[in-house]
């Protein structure tokens, strides 16, 4: 019998401030015992708020507007909140997405379990704590932690004691919503392995929310793809790597590539999500698609069953019709939009020109007093690299690698303990270390950041023409007609155009590409040697990530600019950078031209970061 | 355990910085004392006699000695609560004349405050609990409208109504005719003069708490905590009290120590208005008379309340979050 079957659901926000919103747009799926489901889609999309519809935790003003869940062949749709309690944990648990936050942090853990197991099982006292123990052990933590704070464990730890507390009452069905999310690649990578291993042991049933369609390739048995509020495409993990059939789904697996390729090409989605509070005609993915015909434009494409899957597509049932091969085309694989591709030619010859940015055995060590005693913290210890004109160096390392102690000392806002680092600038050399004022203004000029967060690097109470002049007024003294051609041309040269249309909007009004943009524009303002870009694709959508990795591509080939990028992920930094520096501990474990060592890592920890990276191919 | 013997170790030093701030103010002053009580005794402009001068001082034992001496004896008598004599209660003790105010204070106000908080924070996390209800909207438009009353301005009201108008309470004082002590008459006396200017301060000062306490807790409610307690099937009022309430009751704490601390400095303009013989009218005399001892007495005392209740916030606050204890 089915466990979970949604019907025609629809959810509806209704704020007071703004127009009606329909979030989930009759969506129907269903979910079998033990089956593990795997629910993709951009932010936006639509896949949290239904993942919450599902749990029945939907908090004003959403509401579910129409149709039905079914759980365990009783109606839950309008069960009322008494009688759903007794469901909840025992038959239907969860792990949120930002699992930091999802513990009490004034109770220990332990009592946090204690409270679940209590209310819905018999176990009391003794029991449970035992119970407690046989959860920690299974997800491998030391059961000591069951009388810590939340905020006395690790990221990656909370998240494992949340996969526990979800466990705990042997469910028959775990909303995973993103779960992993911020952890660290390698962290993320062991966790999601034990996941899937619990649940080939006890046999409960998943729907795996995520953004990141490598992960749920690799977990999923059966996929659902989300956009702008409907499920457009549902087949198994197998089927829809071989044979995708919506366009969306393609872009998807476009973002993807393999990192060893002497040329990789990803793909993005040119455009952004439809604004769903307004009415549209035709299908919402058609002004994005390349696929796109007529009949998009007019017609909204039903869901309708397709090569044993599901898709909501009229290009891909018309091409898979009798003889529609004929009329419409083969059914393609790959997405036909705007691509990135990068060679590895490109980088031998970066690899040659002049350094601008010479690092020499540069160590940090952080010293903490507290009363008398000084504890000291090895940040980063005998670090040697250069960066050229042009190239792009890649540090690669999870967090407390040290790499970001190491963008502070070459961004001149610490100094190097031992080591120094210097700037080849245009005025001659330059020691960088620990500028204070004036010095640290005259540097910036030279060095620019570009930070991970676009959502919070922008004043939201000014238009983006002001924020833009603000660098342009500080360090050339641009004023009237000739700044606003320059801030013009800053837009422009971040390919937000026509420029008049972006020159007068809040940064709150962009997408997170969009956004992005606007940041990096901000760090050309000064026309810079150098740019620290600080992860900053790492909280933009998946499909895309590659315009952004495109536009820092394009600013080194055409304005000599070199880039320091600091990242966890050996994708991108294949697609990005000539050179690679894996960082672990503060030291440097591997170094060289990138495709080297993603080809052939000597190191173990190279390879355990290539290992993480999901890889469906 | 370092934690709270960190906040003790500034505790005291705070205190010690207090204590020799109280002594060396007065000291900074322009004019002498007694020459200003002469000044007072013998009118504005009369010739001041050095000898009427001297004699005060003599008798005021102004200390003529070096200030490290003047330090170590202020100190020493510090240690055996001796302050001096009060100008205006001449010849009473300032410790006799804080004596007698003391506890009027401190059971006015205290009661107050803490009913006040008591409430406000109920008040407060039934109305984030049940946001958007009418409940909610009475709670908080009637906290934002009392929050514009001035407190003497609703003890005058109430003074005029309940007092003069309705003859229910009386008007002035602590108490009428009883005896002082522990006796039923008394107590019933204390007890109707004390009504309305506890009245006045119970319309007042919850405000703060209630709004405070309700957005916390709509704050906390959006927490992910609070998302999971509910999909753990928690009853209602757990996940309201041991999840919502709990946590948001957090930075109310702080706010309400250094509020208790404060009852020393007493309810100066309730007290006034109603003539009430706690701290509060005691210091706006001080002030007035230019009475040193008896403000200098008062003032370390309010510093050290505030102190005292800084110290038991951050004692307390360790052990409601248990991140505090570890942030340092």
């Amino acid at each position: 019998m089915t466990l979970l079957d949604v019907r025609d659901l629809s959810v509806r926000y209704e704020p007071k401030a703004s127009r009606p919103l329909d979030a989930v747009q009759g969506v129907t799926f269903s979910i079998e015992p033990g089956e593990f489901v795997g629910l993709i889609g951009e932010s936006g999309s639509g896949k949290t708020t239904l993942g919450t519809a599902v749990l029945r935790l939907l908090q004003r003003p959403g509401r579910i507007s129409g149709g039905s869940i079914e759980f365990n062949g009783t109606d839950i749709t309008d069960l009322p909140e008494d009688e759903l309690r007794s469901l909840r944990w025992r038959d239907l648990s969860t792990v949120f997405q930002s699992s930091m936050n999802s513990l009490n942090p004034v109770v220990r853990v332990e009592g946090q379990f204690r409270d679940a197991i209590e209310q819905h099982s018999s176990l009391r006292g003794e029991a449970v704590t035992r119970r407690i123990r046989e959860l920690f052990d299974m997800v491998i933590i030391d059961p000591k932690f069951m009388t810590a704070f939340p905020h006395e464990l690790s990221g990656g730890m909370r998240q494992r004691v949340n996969l526990a507390l979800a466990l705990a009452l042997d469910p028959k069905f775990i909303l995973l919503d993103e779960p992993t999310t911020g952890l660290d690649v390698v962290v993320q990578h062991s966790i999601l392995e034990n996941v899937r291993r619990l649940q080939a042991e006890q046999g409960f049933a998943v729907l795996f929310i995520s953004h990141d369609i490598g992960t749920v390739l690799d977990l999923s048995d059966r996929i659902l793809v989300m956009y702008a509020g409907r499920i457009v495409e549902d087949q198994s993990a197998g089927a829809l790597l071989r044979e995708p059939l919506h366009p969306y789904t393609k872009g998807l697996l476009g973002s993807y590539g393999d990192p060893r390729d002497e040329i990789v090409k990803i793909t993005y989605v040119p455009g952004r999500p439809p604004d769903l509070s307004r009415s549209m005609v035709g299908c919402s993915f058609a002004p994005r698609c390349p696929e796109r015909i007529q009949v998009c434009l007019e017609e909204d494409p039903p869901l309708v069953p397709l090569n044993g899957g599901r898709a909501a597509c009229h290009v891909a049932v018309l091409q898979r019709a009798e003889d529609g091969a004929e009329t419409f085309g083969e059914p393609k694989r790959g997405f036909e939009g705007p691509q990135f591709v990068k060679t590895a030619d490109e980088s031998r010859s970066a690899l040659t020109n002049e350094v601008v940015l010479s690092v020499e055995n540069v160590s940090k060590v952080f010293e903490r007093r507290r009363g008398l005693t000084v504890t000291r913290t090895q940040a980063v210890s005998d670090v040697s690299f250069e960066l050229r004109r042009g190239e792009v160096t890649a540090l690669v390392g999870q967090s407390g690698s040290g790499k970001s102690t190491l963008a502070k000392m070459i961004t001149g806002v610490e100094t190097p303990t031992q080591g120094r680092i210097v700037f080849h600038g245009p005025d001659g050399d330059r020691l960088v270390s620990g500028f204070k004022g004036r010095a640290l203004r005259a540097y910036r000029s030279d060095v620019q950041m570009v930070f991970q967060d676009p959502y919070s690097s922008i004043n939201p109470a000014k238009r983006l023409g002001y924020v833009l002049s603000r660098p342009l007024v500080n360090y050339q003294g641009l004023k009237g007609e000739e700044l606003r051609e320059r801030v013009k041309e800053l837009l422009e040269r971040v390919a937000l155009t026509p420029a008049e249309r972006f020159i007068n909007r809040y940064g709150y009004e962009l997408s997170g590409g969009q956004r992005q943009r606007v940041i990096i524009a901000k760090a050309l303002a000064v026309e810079p040697e150098i740019i620290v870009a600080d992860e900053p694709i790492s909280s933009l959508d998946v499909s895309i990530r590659a315009e952004i990795l495109e536009l820092l591509n394009d600013l080194v080939k055409e304005n000599d600019v070199s880039i320091l990028y600091i990242t966890h992920d050996l994708l991108s930094a294949r697609m990005l950078s000539d050179e690679v520096i894996v960082l672990n501990g503060g030291k440097v474990v591997e170094k060289g031209p990138t495709l080297g060592v993603i080809r052939a890592p000597k190191d173990d920890y190279t390879r355990s970061l290539l290992d993480a990276i999901p890889n469906p191919f | 355990m370092t934690y709270f013997a960190r906040k003790f170790g500034f505790f005291l030093a705070t205190l010690w910085a207090v204590v020799t701030l109280n002594f060396l103010i007065p000291r900074l002053q322009p004019g002498d004392p007694a020459e200003i009580m002469v000044k007072r005794m013998a009118g504005k402009d009369a010739a001041l006699d050095q000898a009427q001068v001297e004699a005060m001082r003599a008798m005021l034992g102004t200390p003529t000695d070096s200030l490290w001496h003047q330090y170590l004896s202020y100190l020493g008598e510090l240690i055996h609560g001796n302050f001096g004599l009060s100008y205006t209660y001449y010849p009473f003790p300032v410790t006799e004349v804080i004596a007698q105010a003391f506890w009027w204070t401190i059971v006015l106000v205290t009661v107050a405050q803490v009913l006040s908080f008591v409430g406000g924070v109920v008040l407060g996390a039934y109305a984030a609990w049940r946001r958007n209800s009418r409940f909610d909207s009475v709670v908080t438009l009637g906290s934002t409208f009392l929050g514009t009353l001035q407190v003497f301005w609703v003890s005058l009201l109430l003074l005029y109504v309940f007092g003069y108008s309705l003859g229910w309470f009386p008007t002035s004082g602590g108490y009428e005719e009883a005896t002082p002590g522990w006796n039923w008459p008394f107590i019933q006396e204390a007890i109707s003069h004390s009504f309305l200017p506890a009245f006045a301060l119970l319309i007042v000062t919850p405000i703060g708490w209630i709004l405070g306490m309700r957005n916390t807790m709509i704050m906390n409610l959006g927490e992910d905590y609070i998302r999971l307690a509910k999909a753990k099937g928690l009853p209602d009022r757990d996940v309201a009290l041991k999840y919502a309430a709990r946590n948001a009751l957090l930075p109310s704490v702080t706010g309400f120590a250094l509020a208790l601390g404060g009852v020393l400095g007493g309810a100066i303009l309730v007290e006034t208005v109603f003539d009430y013989p706690g701290l509060g009218r005691l210091m706006g005399e001080a002030v007035e008379q230019k009475d040193y001892p008896l403000l200098q007495a008062l003032m370390l005392l309010t510093t050290v309340g505030v102190l005292v209740a800084n110290l038991a916030a951050d004692l307390l606050y360790g052990v409601l979050d248990p991140r505090a204890r570890r942030a340092e």
